[in-house]
C-alpha cells in the first residue's frame, strides 16, 4: 500500500493537501483494486510507445533523416535508407499511392492528350469564363485570373516588370485586348447622331458628330451618360470608329458605327442603347447558329459515349466526330439567346459584336517595325483557287475592280512609309488604316528575332555616306525623292479617307474568312513536303487574304513631359485568326504584357483606367466594392498584433474611399463657413459662438480635444450630414467639362517662382482667381470630384487609397526652410474602439458561461441587438467627418500610385473634391500653388506633392 | 449633322514628337531635361577607350543647341587636341497636332507644320598632325 501511495504521488501530483489532510485520501486509495489501476497504466505506457514510434510531423520519413545522412532518390528507392527506418518508409510510400487520384481506364496520359479527348476539356472547362484565342499560349507563361467572365492573363510568370516598362517605351509590348466587347449601331446617320447626341456632351469633347471621326478618318473616345442626364449617371468611356462612307455621296446612307467598351461596362451601356433607341425586337438571323452549337453539343456527347466505349481504329463514325474546336466567340453567346436588335420606328439596329472582332495592341516605337515585318500586304488575285471552296471568292471579286485594285495599292503604300516613321506618335492621334494582308504563317521567321528599324527605309536613301547629318536638312530638299514628300504629307494630313475602308465592316466576308483558314496541320504539312526544307512556302493562289484594321493609339497627349509616350498601334483582326497573327507578333520581339502592365501602362501615361479610375459609374462602384473586399479579407488573415492599426493611423477608410461622404462633408464645410463669413461681417461678437462650430476650417483642432468632446462632435457633425444627405438627393459625380478643367488646370500651376516662367492668366485668356469666379463654381457643382495627377516632390512612393490633404501656413514655411524636409507627421491617435472590442469578448465570454450554466434569456437578447462586428484596428462603419478627422484637412483620396519608372519619383493619380481644392488654392501662396500633401493608409508621414490637372 | 467646329481659342495645340532617325549606337540626342553632366560623361564613355566609337554625332534642337554645342566644346577642351569637331546646322520641320481636330470645310489639317532649328556636331578623333 504504501509502495501505491508513492507512485501515485510521484505520477499524478494527486496528494496536495498537508499531511493530516492526506489522511482522508490514504482511506479511499487503500480501497482501490490493483488491477483497474495496472489497466490504466498499461493503456498509458502503450499511448506513450505510440507516440514515440510515431512521428508527428509531416514530414516523410527520409526528410527528417539528418542532411548528411540523406541520399540522392531517396524518395523512391527504399534500399537507400537506414534500415530502421524502411519499414515506415514503405507504409508511407504504399499510403502515397493509395492518396493519388485514381483515373478511370481510358484516362492514361496519353488518351488525355489525345486531340479529341483534349478539345472535349478545353471546350467544357471554358463554358464559365471565356477562353480568349490565345488562352492556351497565355496559361503556359502568365498567372491567370478570372474578371468580367473572361480568363485573362494578368501578369507573366517571369519577372518582367522592368522588362515590360523598357519594352513600352523602347521596344514594343503585346496585349491581348480581345475581350474588348465591340457593339454596332446600323442605322441612318441623322437617327444615329441625333439619338447619341443625347447620351455625351460636347463640353467634355469631341462628340460622335465630329468631322473627323464621322468621316471615319479617325477614331474617336468619349465618355457616355445616360440619355439626358450629364453630367451625371455616367456609362463609362468608349472609343468608337463610323465606318466610311461608301463615297457615294447620299445624305441619308445607313452608317455603320461600332463602340468599343470594357466588358464591365458592357451591359450598362447595351441596354442604355436599347432603352435610347427603343430596340427590343430580337432579329431572327441568329437562330441558325444556335442549332449549330445544339449540333456540335450533341457531336460532343457522341465522341464521349464513343471513348468509352474504346472507339475503334475502323470506325469512321468515330473518325470523323471529332469535336469542331470551337471557335472562340460562339461559345460566347448563349445559345437562344439573341443579340441582334432592331427598331421598329427607327430602324436602328444594335448588334452585339462581342467576341467577334479581335483586338491585339501594340505599345512602343518599335511596333512599326514589328508590323510591317509580320505583316505581308495581300497579293491581288484575279483567278480562284479552286471552284468549289469559296476560299478568297470576295477578295477574287473585288479584284476585278480596277478601282479597289488601286486603293489597295495606295493602302499598301502607307502601310509601307509607316516603316519610315520612327514612332507611332509622329502620326496623328487615332488614325486608322484599313488593310488586306496575306497569310502571316507563311513567312514565319525559324527563330525569335527583333525586328528593329532599317535605316534604308528612312527619308532619303542615298545617304549611306553620313545619314545622320544629311537628313537633318529641311524636308523640303528632298522633293525630288518622292518618298520623303510622301511622309511629310502623311504626318501632316493622315490617312486619307479612302485608306480607311476595310473589308472587316463586313460580316459575310469576316464569315468566310474565318471559316476557310486553312488549320495550322496542313500548313505544316504543306511546308514539310517543300523541296528544299526551311526555305519560303508559296501557298500561291490558296493563301489567305485576311481583313484588318490598324488603329493608332494616342499617347500621352495631355501634360508637358514625355509628349507621345505610349504611343502605338491596334490591330483588329476577325475572328479565327487570333494565333496566326499572334505568334509572328511575338516572333518579331514583342514582348507580351497582361493587365498588370496595361495598368501601369496607362499610370505611366497619366490616363484613367477602366474600371478603377470611374468611381461614379456602376462599374467602377462594383470594382470599388470588390477591393474593399478582397482587401479586408487580406487584412483579417493577419492576427491583430500584427496588422497596422488604422484607428492609432487616424485613417478612417484604408480599403474603400468614401466618395459620397468626402464630397457631403466638403459641402456642409462650405456652408458653415459661408455663413461664418456673413455673421462675422454682420456681428463680431456672434463670431465666437460660430467659431465652435465643428466644421472649422483650423484643422488640428480635434485631436487635441479630449475622448468625450471628440465623440460628441463627431456626431454632432455626422447628424449635420446626414440632414444635409438627405436634402440634397443626387450623390457625387466626377467633373468633365473640358472648359473648367482648363481653368482649374491653369490655378493649379504656381504663377511665380524660380524655375517658372511668368505666366500672366489674362494671357491665356484664364480668369483670375477672385470670389466672383469662385462662387458660381460652389453652387453649381456642391458635390463634384476632380480627377489630378500627383507627382512627389522628394521621397515616398505613395500607395492605394492614399490620402491627399491640405497642408497648412507652418509646412509651407518649414519646406522652405528647410531643404530636405520631407513632410510633416500625424500625431498618433487613440484607439477608442479597442477598450469597446475588450468588453465586447469579455460580455461573449460570460454569455457563453451563462448559457452553459442555463442561460438567462435577457443575457442572449443583449448579444443579438450588438451592432455589427467590430474589427480591431478599423473603424465602425459610420464615420466621423472624413476631412478634418487628422491634422491636415483631407482633400481626396489616391487611386493609383506606385514608383514611376518613367517619371523617376513616386507618381499618383486620385481624385479630390472640387470645392476642397478650390479652397485650398485661394488659401496658398503664389509659389506654392498646387501643392498637396499625401500620406499613405498605413503611415504616420505625410509627404510633398505636386498636384496637376492634365487637360 | 456635323458639329460646329469650336472657336479657335479652343483648339490646342499638341506637339508631337520630333522626326527621328533610327539611333547607331554613336548617337547622342541631347536634351534639356538630363542633367548636363550626365550627358558630358555618356559621350566621354562613347569616345572613350571601350565605348567603341571612333566618332559621335551630338543632335540638339532648339532649346538644346546651346547644350549640345556646350558639351562638344567641354569634350573638346578636356581632351587636348586629341578630338575634332565638325559641326552643320539644319532645319528640322515638326507637326503640332490639333485638338480638337476639325474644320468646318471639308478636309481639316490635322497638324501644322512649325520649323526649328538643330545642330549636329560630329565629334571624332583627330589625325596625328605632324
Amino acid at each position: 500500500n504504501t509502495s501505491m501511495c508513492w507512485e501515485i504521488n510521484v505520477k499524478d501530483y494527486v496528494c496536495t493537501h498537508d499531511i493530516e489532510g492526506c489522511a482522508g485520501c490514504w482511506g479511499s486509495f487503500q480501497e482501490m483494486p490493483a488491477s483497474t489501476f495496472a489497466q490504466a497504466r498499461a493503456a498509458e505506457i502503450n499511448a506513450m510507445l505510440k507516440a514515440v514510434t510515431q512521428k508527428s510531423s509531416n514530414s516523410l520519413v527520409f526528410q527528417t533523416l539528418p542532411r548528411h545522412m540523406r541520399r540522392r532518390a531517396m524518395s523512391h528507392n527504399i534500399k537507400r535508407l537506414p534500415r530502421r527506418l524502411r519499414e515506415i518508409a514503405r507504409k508511407e510510400a504504399e499510403k502515397a499511392v493509395h492518396q493519388k487520384k485514381e483515373h478511370s481506364k481510358n484516362k492514361c496520359r496519353k488518351a488525355r492528350r489525345r486531340h479529341v479527348n483534349l478539345v472535349v476539356e478545353f471546350n467544357r472547362r471554358q463554358k464559365k469564363n471565356i477562353w480568349l484565342e490565345t488562352h492556351i499560349w497565355h496559361a503556359k507563361r502568365f498567372h491567370m485570373v478570372k474578371k468580367w467572365g473572361y480568363c485573362l492573363g494578368d501578369r507573366p510568370t517571369t519577372k518582367s516588370y522592368r522588362a515590360c516598362y523598357r519594352a513600352m517605351t523602347k521596344h514594343c509590348l503585346l496585349q491581348d485586348l480581345s475581350y474588348y466587347c465591340c457593339l454596332e449601331l446600323n442605322g441612318k446617320e441623322e437617327e444615329l447622331l441625333k439619338v447619341l447626341a443625347r447620351m455625351c456632351s460636347i463640353d467634355t469633347g469631341p462628340t460622335f458628330a465630329a468631322v473627323p471621326c464621322l468621316s471615319g478618318r479617325l477614331q474617336g473616345s468619349l465618355v457616355l451618360y445616360r440619355a439626358d442626364r450629364y453630367p451625371e449617371d455616367v456609362l463609362g468611356p468608349i472609343t468608337f470608329i463610323w465606318k466610311p462612307k461608301d463615297g457615294s455621296g447620299i445624305p441619308y446612307e445607313t452608317r455603320q458605327l461600332w463602340i468599343w467598351t470594357h466588358p464591365s461596362l458592357k451591359q450598362d451601356i447595351l441596354t442604355e442603347l436599347k432603352a435610347v433607341f427603343q430596340c427590343s425586337e430580337p432579329v431572327e438571323t441568329c437562330s441558325p447558329e444556335p442549332i449549330v452549337t445544339l449540333l456540335q453539343e450533341e457531336k460532343q456527347t457522341d465522341v464521349a459515349m464513343s471513348v468509352s466505349k474504346k472507339r475503334k481504329r475502323e470506325d469512321h463514325e468515330g473518325e470523323k466526330a471529332v469535336p469542331v474546336k470551337k471557335i472562340i466567340g460562339d461559345g460566347t453567346r448563349v445559345p437562344l439567346q439573341s443579340y441582334c436588335w432592331t427598331s421598329q420606328t427607327t430602324g436602328v439596329v444594335i448588334s452585339d459584336l462581342t467576341m467577334e472582332i479581335l483586338r491585339y495592341r501594340l505599345i512602343g516605337p518599335l511596333s512599326h517595325c514589328v508590323l510591317t515585318e509580320a505583316l505581308k500586304t495581300a497579293s491581288v488575285q484575279t483567278e480562284m483557287a479552286d471552284a468549289e471552296t469559296e476560299l478568297n471568292n470576295w477578295w477574287v471579286e473585288n479584284c476585278k475592280n480596277s478601282e479597289k485594285v488601286s486603293l489597295h495599292q495606295r493602302q499598301e503604300a502607307i502601310f509601307e512609309l509607316l516603316q519610315g516613321i520612327s514612332s507611332p506618335s509622329e502620326i496623328a492621334a487615332g488614325t486608322i488604316l484599313g488593310l488586306t494582308v496575306g497569310d502571316p504563317r507563311v513567312n514565319l521567321p525559324k527563330k525569335r528575332s527583333k525586328a528593329m528599324p532599317n535605316p534604308e527605309k528612312y527619308q532619303g536613301r542615298d545617304l549611306h555616306r553620313s545619314w545622320s547629318c544629311a537628313q537633318w536638312k529641311p524636308l523640303s530638299n528632298h522633293t525630288d525623292d518622292p518618298d520623303n514628300e510622301k511622309v511629310r504629307q502623311l504626318l501632316l494630313e493622315g490617312v486619307p479617307v479612302e485608306c480607311a475602308h476595310s473589308f472587316i465592316w463586313d460580316q459575310t466576308i469576316c464569315k468566310n474568312v474565318t471559316e476557310n483558314k486553312i488549320p495550322e496541320q496542313d500548313l505544316n504539312h504543306m511546308r514539310g513536303e517543300l523541296l528544299v526544307p526551311g526555305s519560303q512556302l508559296d501557298l500561291g493562289p490558296r493563301e489567305s487574304k485576311i481583313p484588318i484594321l490598324l488603329v493608332q493609339q494616342p499617347g500621352k497627349v495631355a501634360g508637358e513631359d514625355r509628349p507621345g509616350w505610349g504611343s502605338g498601334w491596334d490591330i483588329y483582326l476577325p475572328k479565327g485568326w487570333g494565333m496566326a497573327f499572334w505568334i509572328p507578333f511575338v516572333y518579331r520581339g514583342a514582348r507580351v504584357g497582361g493587365l498588370q502592365e496595361g495598368l501601369k501602362h496607362s499610370e505611366y501615361k497619366r490616363t484613367p483606367h477602366v474600371p478603377n479610375d470611374f468611381p461614379d459609374c456602376p462599374a467602377g462602384i462594383q470594382f470599388a466594392k470588390e477591393l474593399e473586399n478582397i482587401l479586408l479579407e487580406k487584412f483579417k488573415r493577419r492576427p491583430p498584433a500584427k496588422r497596422a492599426n488604422y484607428v492609432k493611423l487616424g485613417t478612417l477608410a484604408p480599403f474603400l474611399c468614401p466618395w459620397g461622404q468626402l464630397t457631403k462633408d466638403w459641402e456642409v464645410r462650405n456652408k458653415t463657413q459661408e455663413e461664418s463669413v456673413v455673421t462675422s461681417s454682420a456681428d463680431s461678437k456672434s463670431c465666437a459662438t460660430e467659431s465652435q462650430v465643428p466644421c472649422d476650417l483650423k484643422p488640428g483642432l480635434m485631436i487635441e480635444d479630449s475622448q468625450g468632446d471628440m465623440m460628441e462632435e463627431m456626431t454632432k457633425i455626422q447628424n449635420l450630414c446626414k440632414e444635409d444627405g438627405a436634402a440634397t438627393s443626387s450623390g457625387f459625380f466626377v467633373l468633365r467639362s473640358r472648359k473648367l478643367l482648363k481653368q482649374l488646370s491653369a490655378w493649379c500651376r504656381p504663377t511665380c517662382g524660380k524655375g517658372q516662367r511668368a505666366r500672366p492668366a489674362s494671357k491665356l485668356g484664364q480668369k483670375e482667381m477672385t470670389e466672383d469666379a469662385l462662387l458660381p463654381i460652389f453652387k453649381c457643382y456642391p458635390q463634384v470630384l476632380v480627377w489630378v495627377s500627383l507627382s512627389l516632390l522628394r521621397k515616398g512612393s505613395p500607395e492605394l487609397h492614399a490620402m491627399i490633404c491640405i497642408p497648412t501656413q507652418e509646412d509651407y514655411l518649414q519646406l522652405n526652410k528647410d531643404q530636405l524636409f520631407c513632410g510633416p507627421q500625424e500625431p498618433k491617435h487613440s484607439d477608442i474602439f479597442k477598450h469597446k472590442i475588450l468588453k465586447l469578448k469579455e460580455r461573449k465570454k460570460n454569455n457563453r458561461k451563462a448559457l452553459e450554466s442555463g442561460a438567462s434569456d435577457a443575457l442572449e437578447a443583449k448579444a443579438v441587438e450588438e451592432p455589427k462586428e467590430l474589427i480591431l484596428g478599423l473603424w465602425p462603419d459610420p464615420l466621423p467627418d472624413v476631412t478634418s478627422h487628422c491634422s491636415r484637412i483631407l482633400l481626396g483620396f489616391v487611386t493609383q500610385g506606385d514608383f514611376s519608372l518613367a517619371a523617376g519619383c513616386g507618381e499618383a493619380l486620385g481624385f479630390v473634391n472640387l470645392t476642397g481644392l478650390l479652397h485650398m488654392l485661394s488659401s496658398q501662396p503664389a509659389d506654392k500653388k498646387g501643392l498637396v500633401l499625401l500620406r499613405t493608409p498605413a503611415s504616420l508621414q505625410y509627404r510633398f506633392a505636386r498636384l496637376n490637372i492634365e487637360v | 449633322m456635323a458639329e460646329p467646329a469650336p472657336p479657335a481659342e479652343e483648339l490646342a495645340l499638341r506637339r508631337r514628337l520630333p522626326p527621328r532617325l533610327p539611333r547607331r549606337p554613336g548617337d547622342v540626342y541631347v536634351n534639356m531635361q538630363t542633367d548636363f553632366r550626365a550627358q558630358l560623361s555618356r559621350c566621354r564613355k562613347l569616345l572613350g577607350p571601350g565605348g567603341g566609337c571612333a566618332e559621335i554625332w551630338i543632335h540638339g534642337l532648339g532649346l538644346a543647341i546651346h547644350r549640345a554645342i556646350n558639351i562638344a566644346l567641354q569634350l573638346q577642351a578636356a581632351g587636348a587636341g586629341a578630338l575634332r569637331l565638325a559641326p552643320s546646322t539644319s532645319t528640322v520641320e515638326l507637326a503640332d497636332g490639333l485638338e480638337p481636330p476639325g474644320h468646318p470645310d471639308g478636309r481639316p489639317p490635322l497638324a501644322r507644320a512649325r520649323n526649328n532649328s538643330a545642330i549636329h556636331i560630329r565629334v571624332c578623333r583627330a589625325p596625328p598632325t605632324p
